[in-house]
């Protein structure tokens, strides 16, 4: 654990702790914890320092604990995952495992990501131990093209986690935005290295708002939501739940049982039987009504009586 | 439309370097193509050629030898297929540089481009080590499976 990972699981607490009580516990001078806790206030860390008193953080912090996650898994997780790494700083959770020598049944979280990725390379906003970004390499004995739903089912696995502890009106946008209220509370990256033909490596990354600063919220460009609305939930008790479901997604779908996920994801689509417009990569707009998915998980968007496939884009409902 | 007019036009067609020629009189409208390989190969040839170089003198006549079989469209070496249909992006995301440019050396398991489909980011390798001799397809257009989208010589 590095220094200022152990600064911080003392700071957790939310109390004071005096510069001299923090050099004695971890065994370093003053002057180290003092340059530690500026590392952290480089985190956007809110650290209050009181003469006399000491140091607390702004906010108590519920820090990531892989014990306490592990305990939490059901037995089916338990018996598949190969390893659970917690990091403090990371460029990407996606990034990090892609590069793992072992790819399948491995999970990584991170406090902090300082390079998260969205699709195609936009910030995916990941401050200090405030919101929730998980990475889940799977292997499947598969070819690519009988996974091209997989992103859909994902989710829907990620809706089932955040059900559990009782949030409510939850939906998803095509692919698989994870939306409540109609604002955006989560997204998914699913990322691979793979040739055609033969077993292939995924590994999907999870991101949800849990707790947004208003410094943070700031700088978000999209309408949002976090879970504060909520009870508060433990972030490492929603970390379990979100791997539960994401391996038994797995699972499911290297058994081809998609029926049931599919089905929830249409009665989840924020989208269905509205008129929508689809941004195209190439910038083109196709307009319609989204009428449906397919069983490969393609937005089937209808226009005057024709139907239009669509495996990319990105929608939005339109106005007017 | 007179038979004779549409033969008239074929003749001017084969005489010009044009490639496709549409006519409208009216309600009625022809249009010619030739053999699109022809016109269409050498156009590409010239947009991801590395330098101009070394192109040898016969470079005129190469066309027309090419244009019997469709295959030559590429230029030899090991191409690349796309394993998946998708979005072909050429950079790891808008605005940052693209993984490869025509003529530059790769090595194996170096990514030479994403493809997407349905949020399924698959960074494609190269399968082997050499120069990027030409690049296939364009950034943000839709591509087929097993469609070529580099080669490599």
């Amino acid at each position: 654990m590095s220094l200022q990972h152990a600064l911080i699981d003392i700071l957790a607490d939310g109390q004071f702790h005096s510069g001299n009580e923090l050099g004695e516990r971890l065994n370093v001078s003053r002057s180290a914890v003092w340059k530690a806790l500026q590392h952290l206030r480089d985190f956007d860390v809110d650290i209050h320092a009181v003469h006399g008193r000491g140091y607390r953080l702004a906010e108590p912090l519920e820090l990531l604990d892989s014990e306490r996650i592990h305990s939490a898994l059901n037995q089916q997780t338990q018996a598949q995952l190969q390893s659970l790494d917690i990091l403090f700083d990371v460029d990407s959770t996606n990034a990090w495992l892609l590069k793992a020598p072992q790819r399948h049944a491995v999970v990584c979280l991170a406090e902090r990501q300082h390079a998260g990725r969205g699709r195609r390379g936009r910030d995916w906003l990941a401050p200090f131990a405030t919101n929730l970004t998980l990475s889940l390499g799977w292997r499947f004995e598969l070819d690519i093209t009988a996974l091209s739903s997989f992103s859909l089912i994902c989710g829907v696995a990620v809706v089932r986690a955040l059900e559990g502890f009782g949030v409510s009106g939850l939906g998803l946008k095509w692919p698989n935005d994870i939306m409540c209220q109609n604002k955006k509370l989560g997204g998914i990256l699913i990322e691979m290295r793979g040739e055609s033909g033969g077993p292939c490596e995924l590994v999907i990354g999870v991101g949800l708002n849990m707790r947004v600063s208003a410094d943070q919220a700031a700088t978000i460009t999209q309408p949002w939501i976090d879970l504060q609305h909520c009870d508060s939930i433990s972030r490492n008790r929603l970390a379990a739940a979100l791997i539960d479901e994401l391996v038994q997604a797995c699972m499911a779908c290297s058994e081809g049982k998609l029926d049931a996920y599919l089905t929830q994801w249409r009665q989840l689509n924020i989208h269905q039987q509205l008129p929508v417009t689809l941004h195209l990569m190439d910038g083109r707009e196709v307009s319609g009504h989204f009428a449906d998915i397919d069983e490969s998980g393609a937005l089937l968007l209808s226009e005057n009586g024709q139907q239009q496939r669509f495996t990319c884009g990105e929608v939005s409902l339109r106005s007017g | 439309m007179d038979i004779r007019k549409v033969k008239k036009l074929i003749e001017l067609l084969e005489e010009s370097g044009i490639a496709e020629i549409e006519i409208k009189e009216g309600e009625e409208s022809v249009r010619i193509t030739r053999n699109s390989s022809v016109a269409a190969a050498p156009a590409m040839m010239q947009m991801t050629a590395p330098a101009p170089a070394a192109t040898p003198t016969p470079a005129a006549a190469a066309p027309v030898a090419e244009a019997s079989s469709d295959a030559d469209a590429l230029p030899s070496g090991h191409i690349v297929k796309s394993p998946m249909v998708g979005t072909f992006y050429r950079s790891p995301a808008p605005g940052s540089p693209e993984f490869v440019q025509v003529g530059q050396s790769v090595s194996k398991g170096e990514t030479i481009c994403i493809i997407e489909a349905m949020k399924i980011l698959n960074q494609i390798e190269a399968d082997k080590s050499g120069v990027i001799k030409a690049i296939l397809a364009n950034n943000g257009e839709p591509v087929e499976y097993d469609e070529p989208l580099f080669v490599i010589e």
